[in-house]
């Protein structure tokens, strides 16, 4: 069996009187790729947050590689380091090329001497097939642009797990195709990956498991094909349905 | 305006007090103006109100108030005699200091949270993260209001008069009285501070075009 990258046990986010995640527990393996969808404001950045320790979770445990992340006294900063982010609204660096976006951590947290990181960074951004745009800065480039040169950003550092939240959802349709593109590649290449979205047919195609989640917590679990012909919750079922019609019309 | 003639070397003596003072303050208080945001907006509530009594402090009460309270406590506190100049460097560096502290506090507000997640995210130590994300897009919005900050303190510094430190309006003020030509005078020590203060101005606005980021020049 394959080694277990990232675990959360039973982890709950509360805010004030609102329960964000409630009680999720969850296991991506090495080179596995798990989807999780469901409606908005149901938690699932929330969580993406909390496994990336961007947010310190109320309750609960975090794992990566058998570290836990979630015990008092560990360096997160070294903890995040390992963990590939890509973000809904992007958020690249705005003083930054796209080159500097990816090779800002390679030189100041990996310590990379400067020709290893801006080949190390060229290299990345191959990857998601921006190497030509490396020395334009964000506003110069599309959505869909933009977003590349954020996954090639995760991906330089070779972490152990990437976590994406919702990385079209931000896009134009016509952008998302490019992203999506990126991403197929990247799952061919093995990488772990831990994404939301509610891209179907990509859904279908890359996804080990698809993990449905409503009201801040897991409702039901399954490969893609158990979920496109028949789902065991109503909630699922219905959700599946819209999702299902959406992308027919477009 | 021949008159002035014989006083230029005074002139120039004065222009150069008043120059070194407002460099001095400006640079000095963009430094510490740049520690103080940081430790206003991450350092906690305690810093963050000890931080708000001295920037009210400083822009709350007329610079010549704060030059007497100084020129005439320094001296006693360090239990050692301090000359004029010295009191308005530190006075000066410490008012602008007040001040660039609101602006640059301002630019890091607007470079929004999300620039701290990404920056956390990769890895980044909030420190890290503050030097080589938040200030470098910070600083840049800033240049803009700095240009201002710089026009108000060279001519806040005519107020070293009141502390017998010969400055630019000193000089003036000396000549003025020995020669009975007041207009001339004065219009002549007007038109040296205009002549500087658009000079900055320009280059001010040439390093804010020749580093500015093109999607990070709004809303300033």
């Amino acid at each position: 069996m394959t080694e277990t990258v990232m675990e959360c046990r039973n982890l709950w986010k509360i805010y004030k009187d609102v329960v964000a995640v409630r009680d999720v527990s969850l296991q991506v393996r090495e080179g596995e790729i798990k989807l999780i969808f469901g409606p908005s404001g149901s938690g699932k950045s929330t969580l993406l947050r909390c496994l990336a320790m961007l947010t310190p979770p109320s309750k609960g445990d975090v794992f990566l590689k058998g570290e836990c992340l979630t015990k008092p006294g560990v360096d997160l900063n070294k903890a995040r380091a390992r963990i590939g982010f890509v973000f809904q609204h992007i958020y690249l660096f705005h003083h930054l090329t796209a080159l500097g976006n990816v090779e800002l951590a390679l030189r100041h947290v990996l310590k990379m001497p400067k020709e290893e990181a801006r080949k190390r960074a060229m290299e990345a951004l191959a990857e998601v097939k921006m190497e030509k745009w490396a020395n334009h800065y964000p506003v110069q480039l599309s959505g869909g642009q933009q977003q590349r040169v954020g996954i090639a950003r995760a991906l330089a550092r070779k972490p152990d797990i990437i976590l994406l939240d919702e990385p079209t959802s931000a896009l134009d349709p016509e952008l998302t195709g490019e992203v999506i593109d990126t991403l197929r590649d990247l799952a061919k290449k093995g990488t772990t990956m831990l994404i939301v979205s509610h891209e179907m047919p990509f859904a279908r195609e890359v996804a080990d498991e698809m993990i449905f989640f409503d009201a801040g917590t897991i409702v039901e679990t399954g490969t893609p094909e158990h979920f496109f012909t028949n789902p065991t919750s109503e909630r699922a079922k219905k959700f599946m349905m819209r999702l299902i019609k959406r992308t027919r019309r477009e | 305006m021949e008159f002035l003639l014989k006083y230029l070397a005074d002139i120039l003596q004065g222009f150069i007090v008043t120059v070194e003072m407002t460099l001095f303050g400006v640079f000095t208080g963009l430094a510490l103006g740049t520690l103080l945001a940081i430790g206003d907006l991450y350092g906690g509530r305690i810093v963050s109100a000890i931080i708000s009594v001295y920037t009210e402090f400083f822009r709350g009460s007329p610079i010549i108030v704060q030059l007497f309270l100084f020129y005439y406590t320094v001296p006693s506190l360090l239990n050692t005699w301090v000359d004029g100049f010295t009191v308005g460097l530190i006075v000066f560096a410490l008012n602008s200091a007040a001040y660039q502290k609101g602006y640059i506090k301002g630019a890091m507000a607007v470079i929004s949270e999300d620039q701290m997640m990404a920056a956390l995210s990769v890895g980044l130590s909030r420190v890290k993260a503050i030097f080589y994300v938040i200030l470098p897009q910070a600083l840049r919005i800033v240049i803009p209001a700095w240009s201002n900050e710089f026009c108000s303190l060279t001519k806040s510094t005519s107020a070293l008069l009141v502390i017998a430190v010969k400055d630019l309006t000193s000089v003036g003020n000396m000549i003025a009285s020995r020669s009975w030509r007041y207009v001339e005078t004065f219009l002549f020590i007007a038109i040296i501070y205009l002549l500087w203060v658009t000079a900055v101005a320009k280059i001010a606005d040439k390093v804010y075009e020749r580093v500015k980021i093109p999607g990070i020049e709004l809303s300033v």
